[in-house]
Formats: structure tokens, C-alpha cells, sequence
């Protein structure tokens, strides 16, 4: 187990992690398993996986928790752990959301168009 | 116009707000009134209004009629929501005396319509 | 007419600067250079702020970005003034995009700043709701926009982030947009009783009704207003231009483009 560092984050409400690495590989195992059901194509699932095996590399890599936290240069490791947990319940949610789909609904025209002034055509 | 209108709302898809037809739209609006009906004397009692509780009901009627031909679903629904809030303030004794009684509009002269009347209030 | 008269002075004092050689060399290095930086300002419009460059760039590579990932509700993006970064969403993209904004890794906008409402009669889509969200990791701010009419509902952002709650029942209450899956969606801003919304635009400035004591019946009672003059429309336009210097500015929004294949 690795020492612990420090006695606080320094962060209301954010305890200091007992064993980080092992919380964050376990994290990011489930979000790349989460993100694999994905298709393949899927931009979201591109990027994520990116990332996320960027940092489970760097957490492999880096036993020593400073090192660790530089490398990554996102925060603590604690901060890390909450990344990761919000990664990981946006991934679940965005299985359902199916975001990779083609546009739900085009935006009216001149919809966004501005100044208002400028749209002549009455409301029908 | 009006058959535009109405060509263009068959053919629009929307969102409902609550109800998906029209008899869920009116056990909406009867529940709600049954709601007011049954808290009328509390309300009475509770805000100390110089209105027997048989003349509240007759109002609570009339504003209920007054939309009768209101016949758009998600109308009905946004007035019942807002009822309903309404509903919400009166029981939890959130308003005052003084906007219990503004339904009743008893300080508000009807509007001059003969001409010797128009002539002494001074409006034309 | 000031600006003019600030670069003649500034053009003036250079020209005095450069004629005379016999100051000591320290203070004319001193105040040339410090005409020097006047010279460089004198041509541009002191009173624009101008949008940086660093940061148009990385905002509009993260718009691209959300437009990319989120294909399905991205409708358009766009930088306005030079630098803010506006993603312009489909109304059932609400709480995914947010959601997606706050808890992904590379966005993280965490703080919903404000929920604003603005209304366009002349739209088919008449209202506006505008997210402005903050990222304290990485130091930016982006705008969240979607449309509604009158009688669509559209999803409430509160299980996204809390800070919605509030924000959503003054939108309520001043445009009476009716927010679906709210958990306490009532008035917060007008006063019990009062009807309508003001913030539409179709609401007079004066309102409907007034409000006063009566001695007689010991309260407040509520009147239909009555305003003693008549309608009178007044011609405000001016025969100059009131803001010359914004004659060239940045336009409105330039739309980001999605990234070729």
C-alpha cells in the first residue's frame, strides 16, 4: 500500500484517498468497458478512450503518487478519482442517449439568425 | 387563416406537457377543481374573508367556465398547472387576504357604457 | 470626436519629442518610449476590447470538439464577440449536453453560472434559454442555447447541476416556459396573485394592473390600470451616429465550421 502523502487535499469536503492507484485503475477499467459498448465510430468513444487509457497508463506507470499527479497534471489524485467517477456515470447515461445518432431535429430557419431586426417574415 | 392554422398543427409533432389526450386533459382539470372545492372552506376559514363559502364555489365556478372553450390539450395542462400553483399558495397561506379577495374585483367600477354616464366620470 | 483629438495630441506630442535632441538622454528615453506605446494604440479603437487570439482558437478546437461528440444535439456553434463560445443545441439535447459538459474530462464545466431567457416574437420558437457555464479547471466560460415556444416543455437542468432550481423558476416566471421534471416549479420573483409574464415582450411596460391601499377595507386591493396620457410614440433616432466606433467591429457570431474528414 502506498504511504500516504499528505493529512488533506486541501479541498471542502474531498478526504485523502487511501490507495488511489488501485481506485483509479478499477475506475478506469469500468469506464473503457463502459465506453467499448459504444460503436466504433463513435467520437465520443474515440476521444474517451484516448484519454482514459492515457491516464490508466500513467497511473500503471507511476508508483509514486507526486509523480503520478504531475504526469497527469489534472489536479490531485483525489480530484483525479472524481473525474473519473463523473466519466464513468456520463458514460452509463450516454449509452441510453445514443448521442453518435445523426441530428435529432434541425433548428427552424432563421432561427438563430440575428439581429432580429433582420428576420422580415411574420410569425404564420 | 384559421384552416392554415390548423393544417399546420396536424402536422406539427409536439411535446405534450402532461396529458397525451383529451381525457386525461379533463380528469386533470376535474380533479383540480374538485382540489379547490374541497379546500374552499379551510381557505375561508384560514384567511378570515368576508365571503360565505357557497359564494367562493360560485366563483371558483365561474373562473373554471370562463375557459370552457379552451380545447388545445397543452393549454388546458398549462392552465391547470398554473391553477394548480395557485391552489399551492392559497392552502400553504403563502398570499394574503388581500389576493384571496382579488377574485372577486370589488373595488373595480364596471366600465361606463351609456353616454350620460361616460359624461360624469369624465371619459369618452 | 475624442478619439480624434487624442491621436492629434498624441501626434503632436511625438512630433515635439522627435524635433528636440538637447533633453537628457534617461528622461527622453523614458518619455519616448512611453509615446511610443500612445503612437502604437493611437490607430486602433481604445474603446473595443479586443478578443484573444489564444483563446479563439482553443474555444473554437472545443467546440468542434462537443459539435463532434455530440452530433445528435449540436445544432451549430459559434464565437461571438471575437471570444465566447456559444453552442447552439436542439431542446431535447438539454440535459445530455450539459451533463456532458460537466462530467467529462476534457470539458468540466461544473459551475452553472446562469440560466437567462430572452424572447423573439417574430421566431417561430419564440423564446431562448441560454446556459452560461463556467469551467474552474480549465479557466473558460461557454454558453449553452436552446429554443421553445409558449407551449413546449422543456426538460429542467436540475438533476444536472442544483444550481438550476432557481434559475428555472424565474424563467418560469418571467416567460412561463414550463420546465418538465422540475422539482418545485412555482413563482419566485412576482407577487402572489400577479398574472402573466413580464419578460415577454408582448407585456406592456406599465403591466395590467395597480395596486393600492383602501382604507375602507383595510388592504391592498388590485385595479386595472388606467394611464391618464395618451399613447404617444416618440422618435428617438438621432440624426448622427451615436457609436461610430462600433461601425467596424467583430460581427455578431462567426460560425465555427465542423473539422473536414
Amino acid at each position: 500500500m502506498a504511504k500516504i502523502l499528505k493529512a488533506s487535499t486541501g479541498l471542502t469536503g474531498l478526504a485523502v484517498a487511501t490507495n488511489p492507484h488501485h481506485t483509479l485503475s478499477a475506475l478506469y477499467g469500468k469506464i473503457l468497458s463502459a465506453v467499448s459498448k459504444m460503436p466504433q465510430e463513435s467520437s465520443y468513444r474515440k476521444n474517451t478512450e484516448l484519454l482514459v487509457k492515457q491516464r490508466a497508463d500513467a497511473v500503471a506507470k507511476n508508483k509514486d503518487i507526486g509523480v503520478l499527479e504531475k504526469s497527469i497534471g489534472c489536479g490531485q489524485v483525489e480530484e483525479l478519482i472524481v473525474q473519473a467517477e463523473n466519466e464513468l456515470t456520463l458514460a452509463r447515461k450516454m449509452l441510453g442517449w445514443k448521442p453518435w445518432e445523426k441530428l435529432v431535429q434541425a433548428a427552424p430557419a432563421k432561427q438563430w439568425d440575428w439581429p432580429p431586426a433582420q428576420i422580415l417574415e411574420p410569425k404564420v | 387563416m384559421a384552416g392554415r392554422e390548423a393544417v399546420k398543427r396536424a402536422v406539427q409533432q409536439v411535446r405534450p406537457i402532461l396529458s397525451v389526450d383529451r381525457d386525461e386533459a379533463r380528469k386533470r382539470a376535474l380533479n383540480l377543481y374538485k382540489a379547490w372545492y374541497r379546500q374552499i372552506p379551510y381557505i375561508v376559514m384560514d384567511y378570515d374573508i368576508p365571503m360565505s363559502v357557497e359564494q367562493c364555489r360560485d366563483k371558483l365556478r365561474e373562473e373554471f367556465v370562463k375557459n370552457r372553450s379552451v380545447t388545445d390539450i397543452r393549454v388546458i395542462d398549462m392552465l391547470v398547472i398554473k391553477g394548480q400553483m395557485e391552489l399551492k399558495e392559497s392552502v400553504e397561506i403563502w398570499k394574503q387576504k388581500g389576493h384571496i379577495m382579488r377574485y372577486w374585483k370589488e373595488s373595480q367600477e364596471p366600465k361606463p357604457t351609456d353616454f350620460l354616464s361616460k359624461f360624469i366620470q369624465g371619459v369618452n | 470626436m475624442a478619439a480624434l483629438i487624442r491621436s492629434l495630441g498624441a501626434r503632436i506630442a511625438s512630433a515635439a519629442l522627435t524635433a528636440k535632441h538637447v533633453v537628457p538622454a534617461g528622461t527622453a528615453a523614458l518619455r519616448l518610449s512611453s509615446t511610443a506605446a500612445v503612437d502604437a494604440k493611437a490607430p486602433e479603437k481604445p474603446t473595443i476590447r479586443k478578443p484573444d487570439a489564444a483563446a479563439r482558437t482553443s474555444l473554437s478546437d472545443f467546440g468542434r470538439y462537443v459539435a463532434e461528440c455530440m452530433p445528435k444535439y449540436v445544432q451549430k456553434v459559434q464565437l461571438t464577440s471575437g471570444d465566447e463560445l456559444e453552442i447552439l443545441i436542439a431542446p431535447e439535447g438539454i440535459v445530455p449536453v450539459l451533463q456532458f459538459l460537466k462530467d467529462h474530462h476534457q470539458a468540466q464545466f461544473t459551475n452553472l453560472v446562469d440560466i437567462a431567457g430572452m424572447d423573439v416574437p417574430c421566431r417561430q420558437h419564440r423564446f431562448e434559454v441560454i446556459y452560461n457555464l463556467l469551467s474552474l479547471r480549465f479557466n473558460a466560460r461557454i454558453r449553452v442555447k436552446t429554443y421553445t415556444d409558449e407551449l413546449t416543455p422543456l426538460d429542467s437542468a436540475c438533476e444536472v447541476h442544483k444550481a438550476a432550481n432557481w434559475y428555472e423558476r424565474e424563467i418560469w416566471d418571467m416567460y412561463g416556459v414550463f420546465f418538465a421534471n422540475h422539482p418545485d416549479l412555482r413563482r419566485i420573483l412576482t407577487d402572489y396573485g400577479f398574472e402573466g409574464h413580464p419578460q415577454r415582450r408582448d407585456f406592456p411596460l406599465s403591466g395590467y394592473v395597480e395596486l393600492r391601499y383602501d382604507d375602507e377595507k383595510k388592504r391592498v386591493v388590485c385595479e386595472p390600470l388606467e394611464l391618464a396620457q395618451e399613447f404617444r410614440k416618440f422618435d428617438l433616432s438621432a440624426p448622427w451616429e451615436q457609436f461610430p466606433n462600433f461601425r467596424n467591429a467583430n460581427p455578431p457570431a462567426e460560425v465555427v465550421e465542423p473539422a473536414k474528414k
